[in-house]
């Protein structure tokens, strides 16, 4: 990660301090940082923090087409949290499908990307760097036309899934994968981990370049199996980037959205089907209920920010900012 | 040889590992694989053949003609090339400031930036079609560019501060001992030493506006002559029956930009940078 770099920031490093030799700084050099912050942070504000804290404040609205029109407000107090909180679309169909599935996804990403990595680590360099431009290949793929590749995989008529079944003999008419919860959040968690596990696989197999030899000899030499070498030795050395890894996989599995939202029924029509995210948008650009699709969206958020809290903590230990 | 190991595998062992090198490699490339294949297949869906049955680039004509996806193709460059020229130049400017200089509230800044970076678009995407709205720039490719642009940004700053930081201080030193005003050293030594970084990171810029879908089908609309790549898809789709062909024609043309400039920035990141800019 190119964020490890240490910061080469010393106390006596101001230009104009080091230029001059003046312990008295000129206006100019004080501000410059804030000179040079400004324009990105400007940015930063209007579109970022703004309209963060504008859709906490469109959540407390009756908010529709009328209000965007006249720009005027429309208070409800807490309205559309108390409709949320109560739905039982929340809590049978919408919660399971976000974070039940981020856990699975989640598990599973880490899982198969740790496994390629120590497979690629005990493979001769030529044939390390072979597969891990393959593996490249996966990661590099747009979701929105990994989704579209996967859909056709698995369509209903004349997908290449349904062909081989049928020849195979292993099902005597097509099946329409999509209608399902089940099935249609599998294909989605197939279409998760592929896109998903080199970034895991990557960053886990050069961490286990790094971990020294003489432990694993040792380790060896006194007896230990590859299972215990792995889970005694290895993952406590690598848990800091293991913690690392989990945390950017749960952030990224939260938000899944092109993944279920291109898929047939998954932009509403089918309502087994809606995450948090789909569902905050198809209720605010599809039903034009803008306050209660921010409501949605605030809830994710909150959820998303715990995380962060999480991660935040976690890279404070491993450096400096 | 073996990093998990010091023992010579046994033959087992390599057979086993063998064929799991062959599944991997299938499960990761069958999908760009598929693509291709019927990209390229006359007959794509037709049968179980997992090679062309009948190859031609008849669907890559009409996508790039009567699809109208040479227009899209178009639109998605322009955004994509403004929004890495303008977020390029922000985010080294706010980079060089939270790397370089020790100034008050600076954490509290680089927190700031890190955390908007893991807020959802869908939270964004609400206020942002309200703003763009009133700025009457829905339908229009510089209301998507301004959006991207604050996208790409906490990243780019992110990303770049390390490349900053890893030049060393003493050549900024140097450059002031000989006289150099700080517009001068910033041009003549910092941003050359930061370069690659400026590549890698508007690679990534490139690629995040080049992908994005939610806004663009959010803030296009109905405008279809504005549609970048990754909306422009949809039109493929019929109501009754999906011109597979031709949609992963469409989607070979997308995907294929962003893998080159995936295996770039690859190599990028792995050049050790500016280290050994100073000798001993």
């Amino acid at each position: 990660m190119a964020s490890s770099v240490p910061v080469a920031v010393r106390a006596d490093d101001d230009p104009s301090f080091a230029r001059t030799g003046r312990p008295r700084r000129s206006w100019v050099a004080r501000s410059r940082p804030w000179l040079l912050l400004a324009p990105g942070l400007a940015v930063l504000a209007v579109l970022m923090l703004w309209p963060l804290l504008r859709v906490f404040l469109f959540s407390l609205q009756d908010y529709g087409l009328p209000q965007i029109v006249s720009g005027e407000p429309n208070w409800i107090g807490l309205g559309n949290f108390a409709e949320v909180l109560t739905s039982e679309q929340l809590w049978s169909v919408v919660l399971p499908n976000t974070i039940g599935f981020a856990v699975l996804a989640v598990s599973a990403t880490v899982a198969f990307g740790t496994a390629v990595a120590v497979l690629l680590a005990s493979l001769g360099t030529a044939w390390r760097a072979v597969v891990s431009s393959c593996i490249m290949a996966a990661w590099a793929m747009p979701a929105v036309t990994g989704t579209y590749v996967w859909v056709w995989i698995f369509d209903a008529d004349r997908g290449v899934f349904n062909h081989v079944l049928q020849s195979l003999g292993l099902q005597d008419a097509p099946v329409n994968w999509f209608t399902d919860r089940w099935s249609f959040y599998a294909i989605v968690l197939l279409n998760i981990v592929h896109h998903g596990f080199p970034f895991v696989t990557v960053t886990v197999l050069a961490a286990l370049l790094g971990v020294p030899r003489e432990l694993i000899e040792a380790a060896e030499i006194d007896g230990a199996g590859g299972w215990r070498r792995f889970f005694s030795i290895i993952v406590p050395q690598l848990r800091q980037v293991f913690a690392v890894v989990i945390i950017m996989s749960t952030i990224w599995d939260f938000k899944v959205f092109a993944q279920v939202f291109l898929m047939p029924g998954g932009a509403g029509t089918n309502r087994e089907v809606l995450n948090l995210g789909v569902w905050s948008y198809v209720e605010s650009f599809g039903q034009n209920r803008y306050g209660f699709g921010a409501a949605i969206a605030v809830l994710l958020t909150l959820m998303l920010l715990a995380i962060t809290v999480v991660y935040v903590r976690t890279i404070l230990k491993e450096e400096e900012l | 040889m073996s990093v998990l190991s010091v023992r010579r595998p046994t033959p087992r062992a390599q057979v086993g590992k063998a064929v799991a090198v062959v599944a991997l490699l299938v499960f990761t490339l069958f999908p760009a694989y598929w693509m291709l294949v019927s990209a390229f297949d006359a007959k794509a869906g037709l049968g179980t053949s997992f090679v062309p049955a009948e190859p031609t680039v008849e669907h890559f004509r009409f996508v790039l003609t009567e699809g109208g996806f040479d227009v899209f193709l178009r639109n998605s460059a322009v955004v994509a090339l403004v929004t890495v020229l303008v977020s390029a130049v922000l985010a080294l400017l706010a980079s060089v400031a939270v790397a370089r200089f020790r100034f008050r509230l600076r954490t509290q800044i680089l927190l700031m930036i890190l955390v908007v970076q893991m807020v959802p678009l869908e939270a964004l995407v609400i206020p942002l079609f309200v703003q763009v709205r009133n700025l009457q720039l829905l339908e229009t490719l510089l209301g998507l560019i301004v959006v991207y642009v604050a996208l790409a940004l906490p990243f780019g700053i992110w990303m770049l501060r390390g490349f900053v930081a890893a030049v060393p201080v003493e050549l900024e030193e140097a450059a002031y001992v000989d006289g150099a005003s700080w517009g001068r050293m910033f041009r003549s030594i910092l941003l050359p030493l930061v370069a690659p970084g400026l590549v890698a990171t508007s690679i990534f810029s490139f690629i995040t506006a080049w992908n994005e879908f939610l806004f663009a089908m959010t803030l296009l609309g109905g405008a279809t002559e504005n549609y970048t790549v990754a909306i422009g898809l949809r039109s493929f789709f019929g109501q009754f029956s999906n011109e597979w062909g031709a949609i992963m024609a469409a989607s070979t043309l997308i995907t294929v930009p962003v893998m080159v400039f995936f295996i770039l920035v690859q190599r990028r990141l792995a050049a050790g940078l500016t280290s050994g800019a100073v000798k001993g």
